[in-house]
């Protein structure tokens, strides 16, 4: 649940949350995904998104983000989504920094602004920064912080984040849980994608999609 | 404000650019293909710039179908960043179509010099025109078809049904090159019209990149 302390480095979204999915439902041709699903998170919030393999945590996580049209069910969404999916899709054959510099107009940043901005965080999360390897050179792990740090350049109000630390190490994976409780503070609502059990203690709430039918 | 706008369609286009120049390989293949056709094809002189030109669809369509499909997964975070998806598209657009237009310049130079034809602006039309029409057809099929297995059959599919239609074949006037198919065999004897098949080969590049438009206005219609 969202703090006092978290609603006063938001005001204007005081008992308005950032994330509202209400009856999503859908499927893949006759394989029904999501039934009538609802998630509703409050600012500042971490919520944790778990079930089993096929029970549509990634599915739910594109519908949040507006890039799946769900067959049912209302979506709204206050201020921007920082969207970090499981696969990152990144180019190959681009650098880390060029990566930076295409978001950064579209985030309504210049471009040394979104590189140094992006820099900043790649640092944070040990990303070996100033490196001029194109992504198709940089391990998984590094090319996840990259997706990461893509996730977050624009400021976003809700990050959704689908297993974001697939081939971090161990002091990247808990650098980016105490990243997770830095941003819970500043107002910014944390919907994760997780398998690991561990992880649960380190949220406000655990949302648990059901097997499918 | 202006600047903004631009920089929408100028960034993505610079970035397509590094792709393609460190693809060298592929670069490679892009202006040697449409090289293999004519040379290959020499002997039929009449018809070896038409061979040549249609290789050339071949190649130039190929990678622009390439760069749509590799740039999709990535198009959705860039759409939810703030890109319309018009912008990502036209910036793709200008940066094939001057990479084309590089490579029908070296392609008529060689035809220019190994063919001599009667009409050399009528040849320079040509190779121009299929790389007009080349991009938005690549873009258009990146955009529509979701995979790229199927992306390649259609433009082979295309390419090959035009490369084997006769001229008087009421079907051919229907097909994208038909336009620059016609200046090329003109090129020739520097007889026949030219409005008309330049204007049909404009009409379809600016049909096919409507239709790409479309096509990724309403793949994202929910993000935008």
């Amino acid at each position: 649940m969202a703090t006092s302390a978290r609603t006063e480095t938001t005001p204007q979204h005081v008992g308005r949350p950032v994330l509202q999915a209400v009856g999503i439902c859908h499927r893949y041709g006759d394989r029904v995904i999501l039934q009538d699903v609802s998630l509703v998170v409050e600012p500042g919030e971490r919520v944790a998104l778990t079930g089993e393999n096929g029970a549509g945590k990634s599915t739910l996580m594109s519908i949040c983000a507006r890039l799946l049209t769900p067959d049912a069910g209302t979506l709204r969404i206050e201020g921007r989504v920082g969207y970090c999916p499981q696969i990152p899709g990144l180019h190959e054959l681009l650098t880390a920094d060029e990566h930076l510099a295409l978001f950064s107009p579209a985030l309504g940043l210049t471009r040394d602004e979104g590189v140094r901005r992006g820099r900043q965080l790649l640092s944070e999360f040990g990303f070996p920064v100033g490196e001029r390897s194109q992504v198709r050179h940089l391990s998984g792990g590094s090319q996840q912080k990259l997706n990461l740090a893509l996730a977050l350049l624009g400021g976003a109000r809700l990050l959704l984040l689908d297993e974001p630390y697939q081939g971090f190490d161990h002091g990247s994976y808990m650098n980016f849980w105490d990243h997770v409780a830095r941003w819970s503070e500043q107002g910014i609502a944390v919907v994760v994608v997780t398998h690991m059990l561990q992880d649960l203690d380190l949220v406000d709430r655990v949302v648990e999609l059901g097997a499918r039918a | 404000m202006r600047r903004h706008w631009l920089m929408h369609i100028l960034l993505p286009a610079e970035m397509a650019a590094r792709e393609l120049v460190r693809r060298g390989t592929a670069l490679g293949l892009l202006t040697v293909l449409p090289l293999a056709f004519y040379f290959s094809s020499r002997s039929n002189s009449s018809y070896a710039p038409v061979l040549g030109g249609i290789a050339m669809a071949f190649s130039v369509s190929g990678a622009s179908i390439f760069c749509a499909l590799t740039s999709r997964r990535l198009d959705s975070r860039l759409v939810l960043a703030g890109y319309r998806p018009r912008e990502l598209l036209l910036g793709r657009l200008l940066l094939l179509e001057a990479l084309g237009f590089m490579v029908a310049l070296v392609f008529a130079g060689v035809i220019e010099l190994g063919s001599n034809p009667a009409s050399p602006l009528e040849l320079i039309g040509g190779v121009f025109l299929v790389t007009a029409c080349a991009v938005p057809f690549g873009l258009a099929v990146g955009a529509l078809v979701p995979n790229e297995l199927e992306s390649v059959l259609i433009l082979i599919g295309v390419v090959g049904v035009e490369l084997t239609l006769q001229t008087s074949n009421i079907v051919d006037r229907f097909m994208p090159w038909w336009g620059a198919q016609r200046l090329l065999e003109q090129a020739g004897d520097g007889r026949g019209d030219t409005v008309v098949p330049i204007l049909i080969c404009v009409a379809y590049a600016v049909g096919l990149f409507g239709l790409a438009v479309l096509a990724v206005n309403r793949r994202y219609a929910t993000v935008r």
